[in-house]
């Protein structure tokens, strides 16, 4: 059985139409798709050995089916430079959501720990994202992240699956597109690979028809020849 | 033509168009009805099939035979136009079963669009067609018009809407989801001079959709230019559309108008991406993807299939504009400029070619202006040396005929190097009544013409977006050459 079929075949059982970090970027992983190295933990002590083997700083975040949005729940802690800022943020994001539960009077299973990943070295923001429209089925949107998604909704669609062509296309048509070639003396992005990641997400959706949205965001791409990252990702499925 | 792998839709389709025996189902003897305009239009010379009226209540109708069912037929019927009410409709299609027909278009409204009742009515008609392998059309649609077997179940008198004409140049056919839509277009295109083969109103689309339409008309012959109005489809519809387009539109041109640009989809979503898609962004998607060329109204939509369906697509997106106007030149090429279409300036060999046959007063550049006392003689100058350097891939012909000089032979010349070149052509000539007729004339010799800059301009896009559709990498070719 696939990763990603033993993945939503869990999620299923407990009842999610989400898929959890590690699981997520376990499916992602298992296409291909340039991941920063990440462990889950379920005590502090296994937090620190962790973070110390990925290498510092690093990123923590709640592994819960009850909580989708981590933030909301301070279930984030980022940038962690040392063993003992680990073992702090543990403490306190398994306390937070403790307190989100009683708060929110939902019973959060803390079974799980957290998610422990290397903090990316910041790139060009790219969003990475995949729809299902009702008339069309899978349609994957690229855009450039921040301001340029959120305010000016400079971004792109196409049905999945899709080609190469159609893959460099998108990448190209953003009103955005020059910052991808660099500018302000600033060297051109590794758009080679940035097409490669679109191109993965868009095999993963076709093999996986279950998926009903998805979300790598953010997406870093790096100067030329130093790749892409996807830093957050975000699967829901069908039920 | 045969553009897809031998499927059944083709022969099952194709009886809407060239049935030899047509049955008019709810066939009336009352004046202005719609059982009776339908009936008129099969009696005219022009179908020459057979047709038969079905009404129990009389022997005959305007002089056709008349018989209470379709079993009382002594003949075979190839196609039911149904114009009874919605609640007696599943009963003609049991006679419909019996009488072994297999093609069957619903004019009546009272289906699924006005409620759960209809839609039941609905459903039972299309349990029958599938149990017997009938084809439906509609329901709550005007039916087909076909201007080559003059197959016409729309209820609409002659006078009042007019119908469209064969062209011997090329011809355009129409689907259209709306029937009023269907309507107007008849209407207007029998005005317009453009060439149509077909219109189609689909309605409800219970049985016969877009899809359907598609594979039909992209193997036929009498149809160079497929357009489609359309205002959405049923779940997963879209995706075979586009599946089916995606093979189509590299050998012929498919147009949409899509209205609709509902928020459906965003209201559904929950993620990011979704709430950025809304349905629209995702339709235009699709259509670029699968090389359909979307247009904003009827009138853009028209614009361009003329210029797809006369001349070939361009080969790549370098426009040179000849003008004896410096006004329209400008503003089309501002028109051209804006569309994202290339005006480059004609090379030094090209200037200097041109220089030493034109008068020392026409503007050599893009656009080329010959200046308001011409005839077609420096015309057919700029085009003899513009079409040998291979510098442009769509002429754009400004004919200001206001000037006495210009003299009628000018479209033979455009006409001819049009020919000879293979290069695509667009006309624009603004004028009066005399202007129009010239229009005529020219579109009769293959070169579509057009009443603004901005039109002519909108064709010659369609001309290069068709061509980068259907040409794909080597298009992209020619337009690399020209930077320098």
């Amino acid at each position: 059985m696939t990763v990603a079929r033993k993945v939503f075949e869990t999620a299923r059982k407990e009842g999610r139409t989400f898929v959890l970090e590690h699981e997520a970027k376990d499916i992602m992983k298992s296409y291909g798709i340039p991941i920063p190295p990440y462990e889950t933990a379920t005590t502090a002590d296994e937090a620190v050995e962790k973070a110390r083997r990925i290498g510092f700083p690093v990123v923590l975040k709640i592994l819960s089916k009850d909580i989708l949005h981590k933030s909301d729940a301070g279930g984030v802690k980022i940038n962690l430079k040392s063993e003992e800022a680990v073992r702090a943020a543990f403490e306190e994001i398994m306390e937070n959501a403790r307190r989100y539960g009683a708060e929110t009077g939902i019973e959060v299973d803390l079974s799980r720990g957290v998610f422990i990943s290397s903090f990316a070295e910041m790139g060009t923001e790219v969003i990475i994202g995949v729809t299902r429209d009702p008339q069309f089925g899978h349609a994957l949107m690229f855009g450039l992240g921040g301001i340029f998604v959120e305010v000016l909704k400079d971004v792109t669609f196409r049905l999945i699956p899709l080609s190469e062509s159609d893959a460099r296309e998108m990448v190209g048509e953003i009103k955005a597109a020059k910052i991808l070639e660099g500018i302000r003396g600033q060297p051109p992005r590794d758009v080679d690979a940035l097409v490669r990641v679109i191109m993965s997400v868009s095999k993963m959706v076709e093999e996986n028809p279950e998926i009903r949205e998805l979300d790598c965001n953010p997406t870093f791409v790096y100067e030329r020849g130093k790749g892409a990252l996807v830093v957050d990702a975000r699967i829901l499925i069908d039920l | 033509m045969r553009l897809l792998p031998d499927e059944p839709t083709i022969e099952e389709i194709d009886v809407f168009f060239n049935a030899k025996s047509v049955a008019i189902y709810g066939a009336s003897a009352t004046p202005n009805s719609v059982g009776q305009a339908i009936l008129q239009n099969f009696i005219k010379p022009q179908y020459t099939g057979k047709v038969y009226a079905v009404n129990p209540k009389y022997t005959q109708v305007l002089g056709v035979p008349c018989f209470p069912s379709l079993q009382d037929i002594p003949d075979d019927i190839d196609l039911v136009v149904v114009a009874v009410p919605a609640r007696i409709a599943p009963r003609v299609f049991e006679d419909i079963a019996q009488k072994g027909t297999k093609a069957a278009i619903v004019i009546s409204g009272g289906f699924s669009e006005t409620g759960s009742r209809g839609a039941e009515l609905e459903d039972q008609i299309v349990r029958i067609g599938r149990e017997h392998d009938i084809r439906i059309i509609g329901p709550n649609c005007v039916g087909v018009i076909d201007t080559h077997s003059h197959i016409d179940t729309f209820f609409l008198p002659e006078y009042r809407c007019g119908r469209p004409r064969a062209s011997n140049v090329a011809n355009i056919s129409l689907v259209s989801q709306s029937g009023a839509f269907a309507a107007a277009i008849s209407d207007w295109t029998s005005e317009l001079g453009l060439g149509i083969s077909k219109i189609i109103s689909l309605g409800n689309k219970c049985d016969v959709d877009d899809d359907d339409l598609l594979r039909y008309l992209a193997q036929d012959d009498s149809t160079q230019v497929i357009c489609f109005y359309t205002e959405g489809y049923d779940p997963g519809k879209g995706r075979s559309f586009f599946d089916t387009a995606k093979r189509v539109t590299p050998h012929k041109p498919v147009l949409v108008v899509k209205s609709g640009r509902g928020q459906r989809a965003k209201e559904a979503a929950s993620s990011h991406t979704g709430s950025l898609a809304g349905s629209d962004r995702v339709v235009d998607a699709a259509y670029r993807q699968a090389g359909v060329i979307r247009a904003d109204n009827f009138e853009q939509m028209f614009d361009m299939a003329k210029a797809l369906a006369m001349q070939p697509p361009a080969k790549g997106n370098r426009v040179l504009m000849v003008t004896n106007g410096g006004g329209l030149g400008v503003m089309t090429t501002d028109a051209l400029e804006a569309l994202g279409l290339g005006i480059p300036h004609p090379s030094q060999d090209l200037q200097e070619n041109l220089r030493k046959r034109l008068p020392a007063y026409c503007a050599v550049g893009n656009p080329i202006d010959v200046v308001g006392d011409t005839d077609a003689s420096r015309y057919d100058i700029v085009f003899d040396e513009a079409l040998k350097s291979d510098e442009y891939d769509i002429v754009v012909v400004g004919m200001l005929l206001q000037t006495p000089t210009l003299g009628m032979d000018v479209t033979n010349v455009i006409a001819n190097h049009q020919r000879q070149s293979a290069i695509p052509f667009v006309v624009v000539a603004m004028g009066g009544a005399f202007t129009t007729k010239a229009g005529e004339i020219m579109e009769l010799m293959g070169v579509p013409t057009y009443a603004t800059g901005e039109k002519a301009a909108l064709a010659a896009k369609a001309l290069a977006r068709y061509g980068e559709i259907k040409y794909g990498a080597e298009f992209r070719k020619s337009m690399r050459s020209d930077k320098p």
